[in-house]
């Protein structure tokens, strides 16, 4: 028994290895994914963020806010406007992503201690830009906001100490846990990398039974008498193998060389992508176990790995979808790998928990496997 | 002689159409039965039914005395050429030998024997995708005799090919027998006749059973009919 086990595990892993295309996107393609990803999102965060003002006042004090915003962090002044359709022009062109209207009167109005207003305009058509662009803008808007207030109450006799005690009466300090620097890049680069991955390994498990029922060569396993749940279950070890080996460069890259954070010991990280690697290969077989033909099979695979990523709620969360929808994203394995990876490698959240999301890609995988194995004796 | 393969009003239906329309045979040890029939007549169909790979629909098929309803255990006993191609086209000639070996639980020294026999030494890092018909089909016989089976399923073992393997072919096909092997052999060309002990002729669904010489005169004497027909282009 062990000789035919090994025999198909061999036998898997050559026909793996000698189909150039499908070896080359097993191998590479996540590992293109990670580099290019990574370049993408080498900045780390979104600096220089191009603005443009549209000064109506034109006075000292609006000329300071003008220079506090070109001097602003993540703010670059690109462009100041003689009329509001001309920023709206430049907005329209992408050449500017924020916008500030300052009124007239709006020295005069600080001055008198009055309620000065200032337009800011966002360009949303682009979430990510538009998020960061109102932080920024909030940051240089609120430090100004308190000194306009600051000086408000100074005017009112109130003394310079005390104005600055009351608008500092509640001093929050803001911490960014895991990733202090909110760095992009901790974020995306690894899980999109790992989004290639599970496509990949999904279409392939996607093969599994079809891929070989549909071969001539199914003829030669039928009249051999071998067992269809010892052949398939050697060639699933024998792939699950492979897709563990083609994820380990890929860590070894994003977590050594590219320094990626991982708090998590690789044991627990490995264990917890084996997990996961089961639970994918499950899905593949269940659905290659039902199609028709390959092509069947490779559209299944497509309408389950394709927008698992999405529905796994790492780039939007879970909780701000549709109650059906969370019920069904953790139907998928996706999702509890998404959301762990997170847990694990950023932050070691520790054995309980990642057992229990081990626990439930294996239980995923084990309704899987045996609907699949239904289907196979059916066939 | 022992009964290698019985079987009993073997039906089979494909969607609405009759294929095996109550068959009865038997085979006994070390007989060559000949499958003959026009494309299309069920030769492969009963082969496959016989080989365990496809169900049927009603009746009684017992090989080597197992119900092979029951169990798959009667496959030991079991080797199968196909008609189409079916060896491992991702590996080599050496490799679908090892391979079907394990697959087959068949001990390796009988890999050098039949590679020495079939004469296959100087195809085995050959793939089998780019293999020649004579070579191709020598390996499937090898690879079909790789467990010492009691049984022989082949669907045309003989087809386009050239003389000097054909010859390699009939020559370990008569040692087979000559063991006491047993041998089902599908055949659409006549000129095999020659080489079976007995023709099952399969036409509508219903097989008869002749001596060879009688098939073979039954099938020249409707070549030459008016209303005669070939089949397969050979037959």
């Amino acid at each position: 028994m062990l000789r035919q086990c090994l025999a198909i595990m061999r036998r898997e892993v050559f026909y793996l290895w000698r189909d150039r295309g499908l070896r080359h996107i097993l191998l590479f393609g996540s590992l293109l994914g990670l580099m290019l990803f990574y370049a993408v999102y080498s900045a780390q965060v979104l600096k220089d963020i191009p603005t443009a003002v549209f000064d109506l006042d034109n006075s000292a004090a609006s000329r300071e806010l003008v220079d506090k915003i070109g001097k602003a962090e993540y703010l670059k002044l690109v462009a100041s406007t003689a009329s509001y359709d001309d920023l709206r022009e430049l907005i329209k062109q992408g050449k500017a992503v924020v916008g500030v209207v300052i009124p007239e009167n709006y020295g005069r109005n600080l001055a008198l201690g009055r309620q000065a207003r200032v337009l800011a305009v966002i360009d949303g058509s682009n979430m990510i830009y538009a998020t960061n662009a109102s932080a920024a803008l909030l940051t240089v808007t609120r430090t100004l906001s308190a000194q306009a207030g600051v000086s408000a109450l100074v005017a009112r006799g109130v003394q310079l100490q005390q104005a600055k005690d009351a608008y500092q009466a509640i001093d929050i300090s803001e911490e960014a846990w895991f990733n202090p620097a909110l760095n992009y890049a901790y974020f995306l680069v690894l899980a999109l990398a790992l989004n290639i991955w599970q496509q990949c390994c999904t279409l392939a498990a996607c093969l599994n039974v079809i891929g070989e029922r549909g071969m001539k060569s199914w003829l030669q396993i039928r009249a051999c008498g071998i067992s269809k749940f010892r052949f398939f279950a050697s060639k699933s070890i024998a792939q699950i193998f492979i897709f563990m080996a083609v994820v380990l460069p890929l860590y070894i890259l994003g977590f050594g060389a590219l320094k990626l954070p991982l708090n998590c010991s690789w044991a627990a990280l490995l264990l917890f992508t084996l997990a996961f690697a089961i639970a994918v290969h499950s899905i593949g077989t269940l659905a290659s176990s039902f199609a028709r033909n390959a092509v069947d099979a490779a559209r299944f695979g497509m309408i389950i790995a394709l927008p698992s990523f999405v529905l796994s709620g790492y780039t939007w969360p879970l909780e701000a979808m549709p109650v059906y929808l969370q019920k069904v994203a953790w139907i998928l394995p996706q999702t509890w790998f998404f959301q762990g990876i997170n847990y694990f490698a950023f932050k070691n959240a520790g054995w309980n928990l990642m057992a229990h999301y081990i626990l439930a890609m294996l239980a995923i995988a084990a309704v899987c496997y045996g609907a699949a194995a239904v289907f196979i004796a059916r066939s | 002689m022992e009964t290698i393969v019985a079987v009993k009003d073997l039906t089979q239906k494909i969607g609405r159409k009759t294929v095996l329309d109550g068959l009865t045979l038997e085979v006994r040890a070390g007989e060559c039965l000949g499958i003959f029939g026009m494309k299309g007549s069920g030769k492969t169909a009963l082969l496959h039914i016989l080989a365990g790979i496809d169900r049927f629909t009603s009746g009684k098929v017992e090989v080597a005395g197992i119900d092979i309803r029951r169990t798959e255990k009667f496959k030991i006993y079991l080797g199968l050429v196909t008609q189409e191609r079916s060896l491992f086209q991702d590996l080599n000639a050496a490799e679908n030998l090892d391979f079907i070996a394990a697959l087959k639980n068949a001990g390796r020294d009988n890999i050098d024997r039949l590679i020495e026999r079939l004469e296959l030494g100087e195809v085995l890092n050959q793939p089998v995708g780019h293999m020649e018909a004579g070579p191709y089909q020598r390996l499937a016989l090898a690879c079909a005799l790789l467990n010492n089976p009691r049984l022989l399923i082949a669907d045309e073992l003989i087809g386009a090919i050239d003389l000097y393997s054909r010859r390699i072919i009939l020559r370990e096909l008569e040692t087979f027998l000559a063991g006491g092997g047993t041998c089902i052999w599908a055949l659409s060309n006549a000129e095999f006749m020659r080489h079976v002990h007995r023709v099952g002729w399969l036409e509508k669904g219903k097989i008869t059973f002749y001596p060879p010489a009688e098939a073979l005169t039954r099938w020249n004497a409707r070549l030459q009919s008016p209303a005669g027909q070939g089949g397969d282009g050979d037959a």
